[in-house]
């Protein structure tokens, strides 16, 4: 038969970035998807070896918008254990709690821009409105909306009152009960159940295969998470992968939403559970440059991401490179999309929460 | 599914008819920010010591001192508000404002090449006689 190549992207009404896919028709069914990536290469990597490394967290922290703080903190926790700081136990618990609110801002964002692209455009302005309160809880805590500019290496150069995290956890709680609102949309509504469900089904021996990571790798069934391996304070914390083994669309659209109500949950632990008192330590200068290399592994909201660093004893350091979690999804990402009909190509795109930024540096 | 029968709709439509709206009349009503909220960079030019501190330690390299000319100049469209200069300046001579600047709407260049944003202080002259 026939084949028709239709280009998806770089610029398309689905995507927020600029992802490119030549996709191989026949008739209305995908037969190949060909992706290209670097058009918004920025060479952030590179900057490495002329930006001091006390000042490499700013840029890190600019590698995306929406995960920027947990790259600032991935950067972070590379040089402390290359320097082998322990930063102090309460800016521990600051770090993971700001951590697990960008998890819900995140998700909130992606949850609009689902709901945007399969039609459901009321869905999107309630999500939407719901990560704008998330947003205001950064602004008053970290002094920035998008990039927080809280890391430091050896800690965090912001505190909140125990009276602030007691109100933000009650705002985070009553955010949560009116989520349930609208996760309850996403999960009975008809006409999503119509395009999510059964749309882009990925095995578990396929995700197995492809090395997926995060919620697509949850949904499928699969319980990887890398807070499990219980760094930067996960241990102490109680918590479960949120696992659905459908592995379709919708599948991945309700790991996202459980994992929403989860990350309050973590965060109220959290706050039960560190010290209290305002007047505590929270950061520790490190003395001297960095000398070793380093893995690091995170959870950030779209799954695991790696970051390797290799220092020289210099001020400068000598490599820096982070392996972002949509990197690792885009292989699963193109398996779901071929077999596909072209009109589910773009909701198959979405639910991998591509992040383009991420994976270009 | 609920069943479309009993106008599971209808609560909430109504709670939408009488609720205040969720944006705000923007250009009229324009929300305060938060106090610690990062905006612009304020300088005070009496306090100064020009040390150089904050010259060095800004990874923007907005910031520009002169100590033989008692000068001082930002360029705030490299600023990336992060706060450091403020943390490392020891005369406390340097503020975090929290608003922001507002947008350019042209784009003069300086004698000097300097660009849009760009506000500099020249250490006051002494009083003759003093």
């Amino acid at each position: 038969m026939k084949t028709t190549v239709v280009p998806f992207g770089p610029q398309h009404p689905v995507l927020p970035e600029p992802l490119v896919l030549d996709l191989i028709l026949q008739d209305e069914k995908v037969v190949d998807a060909i992706p290209t990536i670097g058009y918004i290469h920025r060479g952030l990597e590179m900057m490495v070896e002329r930006v001091e490394y006390t000042e490499m967290g700013f840029v890190v922290e600019r590698i995306c918008g929406i995960c920027s703080f947990m790259h600032g903190m991935g950067y972070c926790v590379s040089l402390e254990s290359i320097m082998g700081v322990e930063i102090p136990e309460r800016a521990a618990w600051l770090r993971l709690i700001w951590a697990e609110i960008s998890r819900i801002q995140s998700h909130l964002l992606w949850l609009g821009l689902g709901a945007d692209a399969f039609g459901f455009e009321n869905l999107f302005m309630h999500c939407w409105r719901m990560r704008e309160e998330i947003l205001d809880i950064f602004e008053k805590t970290t002094g920035g909306r998008i990039i927080h500019s809280v890391n430091r290496i050896g800690g965090v150069k912001r505190d909140m009152s125990d009276t602030e995290l007691a109100a933000i956890l009650v705002q985070l709680q009553d955010l949560g009960k009116e989520f349930k609102k609208t996760a309850h949309v996403f999960g009975t509504d008809p006409s999503i159940n119509h395009r999510l469900g059964g749309v882009g089904i990925l095995s578990m021996e396929d995700a197995a295969a492809v090395d997926c990571v995060g919620p697509m790798a949850r949904a499928s069934g699969l319980a990887v998470d890398t807070r499990l391996a219980g760094k930067n304070y996960y241990d102490r914390i109680e918590f479960e992968p949120m696992v659905e083994t459908a592995g379709d669309c919708l599948a991945r659209v309700v790991v996202r939403m459980r994992e929403i109500e989860q990350s309050i949950d973590i965060i109220r632990q959290a706050i039960e559970k560190m010290p209290k008192g305002d007047d505590q330590a929270l950061e520790i200068r490190p003395r001297g440059n960095p000398q070793g290399e380093v893995f690091t592994r995170l959870e950030q909201p779209r799954g695991e991401v790696l970051y390797y660093v290799k220092a020289n004893g210099t001020k400068n350091l000598e490599r820096f490179r982070a392996r972002t979690p949509t990197f690792a999804n885009i292989p699963a990402m193109i398996k779901l999309v071929k077999g596909s009909d072209l009109a589910d190509v773009p909701n198959i795109i979405l639910t991998i929460d591509p992040c383009i930024s991420c994976t270009e540096r | 599914m609920a069943n479309p029968l009993t106008l599971p709709m209808v609560p909430r439509a109504l709670k939408n008819l009488f609720s205040k709206p969720a944006t705000r009349r923007y250009p009229y009503e324009i929300r305060e920010r938060f106090d610690g909220a990062r905006g612009t960079i304020e300088y005070n030019v009496e306090t100064c010591n020009y040390c150089m501190l904050c010259a060095r330690r800004c990874p923007a390299a907005a910031i520009t001192v002169s100590r033989e000319n008692g000068y001082w100049a930002i360029e705030h469209l490299t600023c990336i508000g992060c706060n450091v200069c403020v943390e490392v300046c020891s005369k406390k001579s340097l503020t975090m404002s929290k608003n922001s600047k507002p947008v350019h709407t042209r784009a003069d260049v300086g004698p000097q090449g300097q660009r849009p944003g760009h506000e500099e202080w020249y250490k006051p002259v002494p009083e003759p006689g003093e």
